[in-house]
């Protein structure tokens, strides 16, 4: 034993040789591609910066990039200028977009999850590489698709409308117009504007098999003794679902829950691809646009520095609430 | 009806024969395959429209309303993107595979070397370190985005892949979670090979990267798809045409195709078809994968 423990106490050198060649390059790599523009993010947004105007001052702030402390963040808030009103419509239409996409996206993915698992254990595997065909597409390949469904001489979904029409009249029902669906600013349902819902919809298509599997996992991990009791003492599978089921998914639903929150504040893809520029009248400028075009279509990267740090504060401030929930969580 | 539990009358499904019993839960299995059914039809539906449409010729494709099947099968339409000089496509698929490859090799390497050393080893500032990845991972891409891109523009590295190779090379999510699996490792296993003899980077190639490997080749399908699928950071770093990647090709394509939707459809196909075909070859594990890491593509 003594030898055992003297040859490996000989290795202290050479753990520490290892140690030190592995993890000082990947210290130096972090100070330059992580820490720094986590430190460069915060400064930009106290800074009137613009890569256009040369200044001498470290990272290029200063002097003609000159420190303007608060003055992005309040603009924001009370300012009446251009961009400033740009920042609060995107941020309201991001608030939108999330509060729509998060419960339709349970609605759908944990009743999904529940009749995939009461399938024949064969036919499982079918119905979830299905359903999870969309999360692996590219999202700027979904966009395409759906823009061409929503297109409205040649799209899929005008022409269903005009089909349906024909058998609807004959029936004596009033049929649903055609629509342009992306591109008119006048069109809403419910106050939300047409655009915003078909995004919704087509961000929804993409992203309800991620969710789905994730319930997969965690209704498999639930013991089938309790449902298994619940049979036998005569509950429907309904009363299963509602007394068993849900509530023991509810640390996943949770979870679930605020990491979709977080993602669709991120949403980019869909939205530029196919509405470009934040659609028609900005109806779809959210967030993530509004920093994209802000920093490199029109220079102002301060600004768009400071609409980032906002960003990041929603999402910290989703996440922290999560914490809070989860911690009384009980195990079974 | 009485109060006392436990009677006949409590237990519902068997108060009915046994054959009743089947033919309800046949009724109910009926409805869930017919939900399932018509979900799995809303879901194909635009990859089938997609796909039969490149097969289109250009004026079937203006039809109103539009024909869902092809009424005159065409293979034109892919002769005729995959030889537009403007895209030549090969191009820009070896771009995509350049970063998706590159980045799936640093990150596989990074990930299982930093995970086992978070995992097995004691050192200065380790604490510090680990707390610094996780927080990492709270902070959307959005907000380091433009001082990364300011970054690059100093090194001279936009235009250029190694942009999107460059900065990608320690990912926060892989070592953390190959530090999960590592600590399930036992330290005996490692201890064994010092007393063989085995050097640190040795056990490290040797011992450790073997024991990751499912991990290691969910996080790397992972990764793949992640990249090969990428818009916002390509869309900054690749300004010039040959060197972008294929997500911003197919945008790029689309638009200045507003009025030929054939070719913008058959483009479409071919651009997502590879990331489909590596999907369905490896489903197993990438379910698999994301189910152990929670990981958002």
């Amino acid at each position: 034993m003594t030898v055992f423990a003297n040859r490996l106490s000989g290795r202290e050198s050479s753990k520490k040789i290892f140690l030190f060649t592995a993890v000082s390059p990947m210290v130096i790599y972090m100070l330059v591609f992580a820490l720094l523009p986590v430190v460069w993010a915060v400064l930009l947004a106290f800074f009137d910066y613009s890569p256009q105007r040369a200044s001498s001052g470290p990272l290029g702030l200063g002097d003609t990039n000159p420190f303007i402390g608060f003055q992005n963040f309040q603009n924001m808030i009370s300012g009446e200028t251009f961009e400033a009103q740009l920042f609060r419509s995107s941020l309201y239409n991001t608030l939108i977009f999330a509060v729509l996409v998060l419960p339709f996206n349970l609605l759908i993915t944990i009743p999904l999850a529940v009749l995939i698992e009461a399938t024949h254990e064969r036919v499982k595997p079918v119905f979830r590489l299905i359903f999870f065909f969309p999360v692996v597409t590219s999202s700027v390949g979904v966009a395409v698709m759906w823009g061409f469904i929503y297109h409205p001489q040649n799209g899929l979904l005008n022409g269903f409308i005009l089909s349906l029409s024909e058998l609807l009249t004959a029936l004596g029902i009033q049929p649903p117009a055609r629509q342009i669906w992306l591109t008119n600013a006048r069109s809403e349902i419910a106050g939300i504007p047409l655009s915003m819902l078909a995004i919704v919809i087509a961000y929804l298509w993409q992203d309800f098999g991620y969710n789905t599997i994730i319930f997969i996992a965690a209704i498999q991990g639930i013991p089938d003794i309790f449902k298994e009791a619940a049979a036998v003492d005569g509950a429907t599978p309904w009363q299963i679902f509602r007394h068993i089921t849900l509530p023991l998914l509810r640390p996943t639903i949770l979870l679930t829950s605020v990491l979709t929150m977080i993602s669709s504040f991120q949403v980019f893809d869909l939205i530029q691809v196919m509405t470009p520029n934040g659609g028609p009248q900005g109806q779809t400028r959210v967030l993530t646009i509004d920093i994209y075009e802000n920093a490199f279509r029109f220079q102002r990267m301060g600004w768009s520095a400071a609409v980032a740090l906002v960003l990041f504060l929603f999402v910290l401030a989703i996440t922290l609430i999560q914490f809070r929930l989860l911690r009384s969580e009980w195990e079974y | 009806m009485t109060d006392v539990p436990h009677t006949m009358t409590d237990f519902p499904l068997m108060t009915v024969g046994r054959g009743q019993v089947r033919q309800v839960w046949r009724w109910r299995l009926a409805a869930v395959y017919a939900i399932l059914l018509i979900g799995s039809f809303l879901t194909i539906v635009p990859f089938a429209f997609t796909l039969l449409s490149s097969f289109k010729d250009a004026e079937e494709i203006r039809q109103v309303p539009p024909t869902f099947f092809p009424t005159n099968f065409t293979w034109e339409n892919y002769n005729t993107v995959l030889n537009d000089p403007d895209v030549p496509l090969p191009t820009f698929y070896r771009n995509s595979a350049i970063v998706a490859l590159a980045n799936v090799a640093s990150n596989l390497l990074t990930s299982s070397l930093f995970g086992y050393i978070f995992a097995k080893f004691e050192f200065p500032g380790k604490r510090v370190l680990f707390l610094f990845f996780l927080a990492q991972l709270m902070i959307p891409f959005q907000v380091t985005m433009v001082p990364s891109y300011l970054i690059l523009v100093r090194l001279g590295l936009l235009n250029n892949l190694l942009g999107l190779i460059v900065p990608a090379a320690l990912n926060p999510f892989g070592i953390f979670l190959m530090r999960q699996f590592m600590k399930a490792i036992p330290d005996e296993l490692l201890d064994a090979a010092r007393v063989d003899g085995a050097s640190e980077w040795r056990i490290y190639w040797q011992i450790v990267l073997p024991q990751l490997s499912p991990a290691l080749a969910a996080l790397g399908i992972l990764t793949f798809m992640f990249n090969w699928n990428a818009y916002l950071w390509p869309l900054i770093v690749l300004t010039q045409q040959d060197i972008r990647t294929l997500p911003i090709i197919l945008t790029w394509y689309t638009n200045q195709h507003a009025n030929q939707l054939h070719l913008s459809m058959t483009t479409a196909v071919l651009v997502m078809m590879p990331v489909l075909f590596v999907f369905v070859l490896m489903q197993r594990w990438i379910i698999r994968g994301i189910t152990l890491t929670g990981l958002k593509g």
